[in-house]
């Protein structure tokens, strides 16, 4: 028998197109943990609303929720756009997912204000350290002194986006990973129920262009397997990573594509998430261990969304019917009245 | 001497952030207030306090609007430009001048009347004092020229709605100010003001306010906006007007603002709306639409309808960003890359701000498009006459939106952008309703939606979106067209110099020529406005701008045997149109074909 969920669908109706990724892409694993998500949330597909920027993450949603509307925009300048989709429709639940280069360079802007505003929906930042789609130039969130294949090392710090969203007040602030099924399943859930900015970095190193210094090993060993390759048109097929999950307050070492390997930790128990202080703590520690810290890290129900602080109508706008729209013919002979006294 | 009646020009100069604005809008609605063809130009500097600011009333029966070619009463407050006013005028011009500023007045050849306007200001209140010398100037002028004690109080009162105590104070200075210029002048002034029948339902209103009231009354759901001048008052009228307007009667408002991050998100933000179904607009200036523009190309491939209202200053780059020019024209028309064409509605009056206002989003949901709004710091944010706004004489167009699954069941082989119509718009669904969703995407996509790079599919959509645009001439407002019998010279224009073209036509036919005129309204360009130049010997595109964007435009669009006859003259140095600046270069041009 066919499982169903609370609302009687079948998880095939949340499901997309085929993806065009490389093969084993942990973005695929994200998007399925998105479409196990809203089916056991048991979301009606046509009441979300799927948004991305200009990038590999951004091309995912058109591997998930192939009954929702989307929108793949522009570079950087996804959050405007859900925005005044938000503001003339707030019945809708808006799940975007977007990349480092999309959200810490280009977009950081709109990451910022969109955040500011809480506007009410689920940001996914799918979080590789590079720029995929360019093949492989580093983005912001790139540790310090990772090497690319071609050798120059990175020298800049990075954009922590959890601490920064932490900072601005974001109301939801959770860290995952790519491999970690359960509990980015459970965070995901957890962000669509969020009525506000719900924000996820997902760490999902790149098969191709993964960003440690390491990462040119992969390369040598397509080099050494076929000297006639042009390297850059050649992709190698990896298997997906394995699963991880990581029990709190533990750590765990992930093997990643290029034999380099990637220290996750889960928040403590006793975290209390409700304390930014505590939150940035965390992270900063985590970082300073080399290691990345995941799961819920900061969360705060009571803030008003964007909506809620204008006064909009009780109806999404885009439903006024014209009389609500247009005011009446009396109200302009009183408009022009005010001019001519 | 011989009266001047209703036929002259007076300069105010004073510095920005004194008060002068008040003084001079109350001199302005005080003539208006007496039926008199009055028209004001605030000539401000980009700044808040401190640099020159010029204010110039035009008085005219012909109902002429520009600048005239010399001031005939001139205002002196501001040291910093006294010496250069004072060199620049004609000899015999009236100089009020505030005599505490204690600079020379070395021009015997001018009357010269000076008034203590500060030591007066300051005796009736020390702490308002350098405010309040301004409506000396006010007394004095009303004195010189006549204006109406009437007028002026009601003028007053207008201006500082419902503050007694400014109201009072104000109207004791001006009657000051009239009182010394009788008792110590003794100087009879050959320009006066003679009362004309007012129409009782006229008023004078901003270009940017006639554009909001307009947007709100065309349903606007969504505005986003990013401060520009000259804009802001644009978005800041709908801020103000939408409690009153755009309540649901339960105290909810139905339409969003969102003061944006900049105009990029602006953008977004329309496009956002757009797209799921609502009546988005912003509006900004050049530098605005330059940032906005890799969005304009989605809204046009994507096929999602907004608005933009663009109130051109003068480039490029920061430019001047108080002065006025037609300088987007271009860029609208064609903005972002690859092969875009947009819709651009250009008032020319302030009615047409209300009404283009509204229109726009009908526009924009019928060709699912973008649509832009041109106007101009002129038309913008100085004051016009109207007889009051007409109210929108059609229902809302809400275009080609498929809201349930019957409509959706009687199209056959629906695709969001297949042309089943063969107008080259297709039906769209909204997201929320699960009828056919697709992802929106600005990469090349087939009739269903579907990611495409295949090369027939991709010129077959650019053809249909050409098609699509194309069909929209004959629907957008028609060119306004005043024609003479003898078909001798015809002059193109548009926006703003609807205000100067009346004395420009007058100059021509002085010389003898026989001129009709055709005022564009919309871009793409009309039918009509090719019959009107087939129809004359030769025509002449006139504009605001130095490269003559709107001739650039015809050039390219109009065939090839009528290009010969047509030609351009195109001036901008960042003032409002002066009449003989331009008739005179219309002048030259004839001369040199012939």
């Amino acid at each position: 028998m066919v499982k169903l969920n609370v609302i009687e669908l079948e998880k095939s109706e949340y499901t997309g197109g085929k993806s065009s990724l490389c093969p084993g892409c942990g973005h695929d694993q994200i998007s399925n943990n998105i479409i196990q998500a809203a089916w056991e949330n048991g979301i009606q597909p046509e009441k979300i609303a799927k948004m991305s920027g200009i990038g590999c993450s951004s091309k995912t949603p058109a591997y998930f929720l192939g009954k929702s509307h989307g929108f793949n925009t522009v570079h950087g300048r996804m959050p405007s756009v859900t925005t005044g989709a938000n503001m003339v429709n707030k019945d809708l639940s808006f799940l975007a997912v977007s990349g480092d280069g999309d959200t810490a360079s280009i977009g950081i802007g709109q990451f910022v204000h969109a955040i500011r505003r809480n506007l009410d929906m689920v940001y996914i930042v799918e979080n590789n350290g590079v720029y995929g789609l360019t093949k492989g130039q580093y983005s912001a969130t790139v540790e310090k002194g990772s090497k690319k294949k071609k050798g120059s090392v990175n020298q800049q710090a990075p954009i922590d986006l959890c601490a920064m969203a932490i900072n601005l007040g974001c109301s939801f602030v959770a860290r995952s990973f790519s491999g970690s099924k359960k509990q980015l399943t459970a965070l995901m859930r957890a962000a669509m129920s969020h009525r506000g900015m719900a924000f996820i970095d997902v760490i999902s190193p790149c098969v191709t262009f993964a960003n440690n210094d390491e990462s040119y090993r992969s390369y040598n060993y397509v080099k050494a397997n076929d000297e006639v390759l042009h390297i850059l048109d050649y992709i190698p097929h990896f298997s997906p990573l394995e699963e991880v999950e990581v029990p709190e307050g533990e750590f765990r070492e992930v093997n990643l594509f290029d034999g380099s390997t990637l220290r996750l930790e889960t928040v403590a128990a006793d975290h209390d998430y409700t304390d930014a202080v505590s939150a940035l703590s965390a992270i900063h520690k985590s970082e300073k261990a080399g290691s990345h810290v995941t799961g819920l890290l900061y969360y705060d129900d009571n803030v008003p969304t964007a909506t809620d602080t204008l006064g909009l109508s009780e109806t999404p706008l885009v439903n006024l019917s014209e009389d609500l729209l247009r005011p009446s013919e009396g109200s302009l002979e009183k408009v022009n009245a005010v001019f001519r006294s | 001497m011989g009266k001047i009646v209703n036929d002259f020009v007076i300069n105010v100069a004073t510095a920005n952030g004194t008060g002068s604005q008040s003084s001079n809008l109350i001199i302005l609605h005080s003539m208006f207030e007496m039926g008199i063809p009055v028209s004001g130009k605030n000539l401000f500097p980009s700044n808040i306090s401190g640099l020159p600011t010029w204010f110039i009333i035009r008085v005219s029966d012909e109902g002429y609007q520009a600048p005239g070619d010399y001031t005939n009463v001139q205002v002196l407050m501001n040291k910093d430009t006294w010496m250069k006013d004072l060199e620049g005028l004609e000899p015999g011009t009236i100089v009020v001048y505030n005599e505490d500023v204690k600079l020379p007045v070395d021009r015997d050849d001018c009357v010269l009347l000076g008034m203590p306007m500060t030591k007066m200001a300051r005796k009736i209140n020390p702490k308002l004092g350098r405010l309040i010398a301004n409506m000396y100037y006010v007394g004095a002028v009303a004195h010189l020229l006549g204006i109406d004690e009437d007028a002026i109080g009601k003028a007053v009162k207008a201006q500082f709605k419902g503050k007694e105590k400014a109201i009072e104070l104000n109207m004791q200075a001006i009657s000051e100010g009239r009182s010394f210029s009788e008792e110590n002048w003794g100087f009879e002034c050959q320009y006066c003001l003679e009362g004309r029948e007012k129409n009782p339902d006229s008023f004078l209103i901003e270009g940017n306010e006639a554009i909001a009231l307009g947007s709100i009354y065309g349903g606007v759901s969504m505005l986003s906006w990013y401060p520009i001048t000259p804009s802001s008052s644009l978005a800041e009228s709908i801020i103000g007007w939408l409690p009153e307007l755009r309540s649901d009667g339960d105290g909810g408002s139905t339409c969003a603002v969102i003061q944006a991050e900049d105009e990029l998100a602006a953008a977004g933000m329309v496009l956002g709306a757009g797209w799921a179904g609502g009546r988005g607009m912003t509006c900004t200036s050049g530098p605005g639409i330059s940032l906005m523009s890799e969005f304009i190309g989605l809204f046009y491939f994507s096929e999602v309808p907004g608005v933009i209202w663009d109130v051109n200053r003068v480039g490029p780059s920061t430019g001047l960003p108080t002065r006025t020019q037609q300088g987007d024209l271009s860029m609208l028309y064609e903005a972002s890359h690859g092969d875009t064409q947009h819709i651009v509605l250009i008032p020319g009056t302030v009615d047409e701000c209300f009404e283009f206002g509204w229109r726009a989003f009908d526009y924009a949901e019928r060709f699912q498009t973008m649509v832009f709004g041109f106007n101009d710091l002129d038309l913008g944010m100085n004051r016009w006459v109207t007889s009051g706004f007409q109210y929108p004489d059609e229902p809302m167009d809400r275009g080609k939106v498929i809201r349930s699954q019957e409509e959706m069941d009687s199209i056959t082989n629906y695709g969001r952008y297949r042309d089943v119509d063969g107008d080259g718009i297709a039906y769209r669904t909204l997201p929320g309703s699960g009828l056919d969703p697709i992802l929106y995407r600005g990469t090349g996509h087939d009739e269903d939606g579907v990611y495409s790079e295949d090369p027939q599919v991709y010129h077959d959509a650019m053809a249909r979106l050409k098609r699509k645009i194309d069909g929209a001439r004959e629907h957008l407002p028609e060119p306004m067209i005043r024609e003479e019998e003898n078909k001798e010279l015809g002059v193109i224009f548009y926006g703003s110099m609807e205000n100067t073209i009346v004395e420009i036509d007058d100059m021509l036919e002085e010389s003898g020529l026989s001129v009709s005129t055709c005022r564009v309204r919309a871009l793409p360009l009309h039918p009509e406005v090719e019959d009107f130049v087939r129809r004359h010997e030769r025509t002449i595109v006139l504009e605001i701008n130095r490269d003559g964007q709107l001739f650039g435009i015809i050039r390219k669009e109009f065939p090839a045997d009528l290009i010969p006859k047509i030609h351009s003259v195109a001036y901008s140095d960042g003032m409002p149109p002066r009449a003989r600046v331009y008739s005179d270069m219309i002048l030259e041009v004839l001369k040199e074909e012939r």
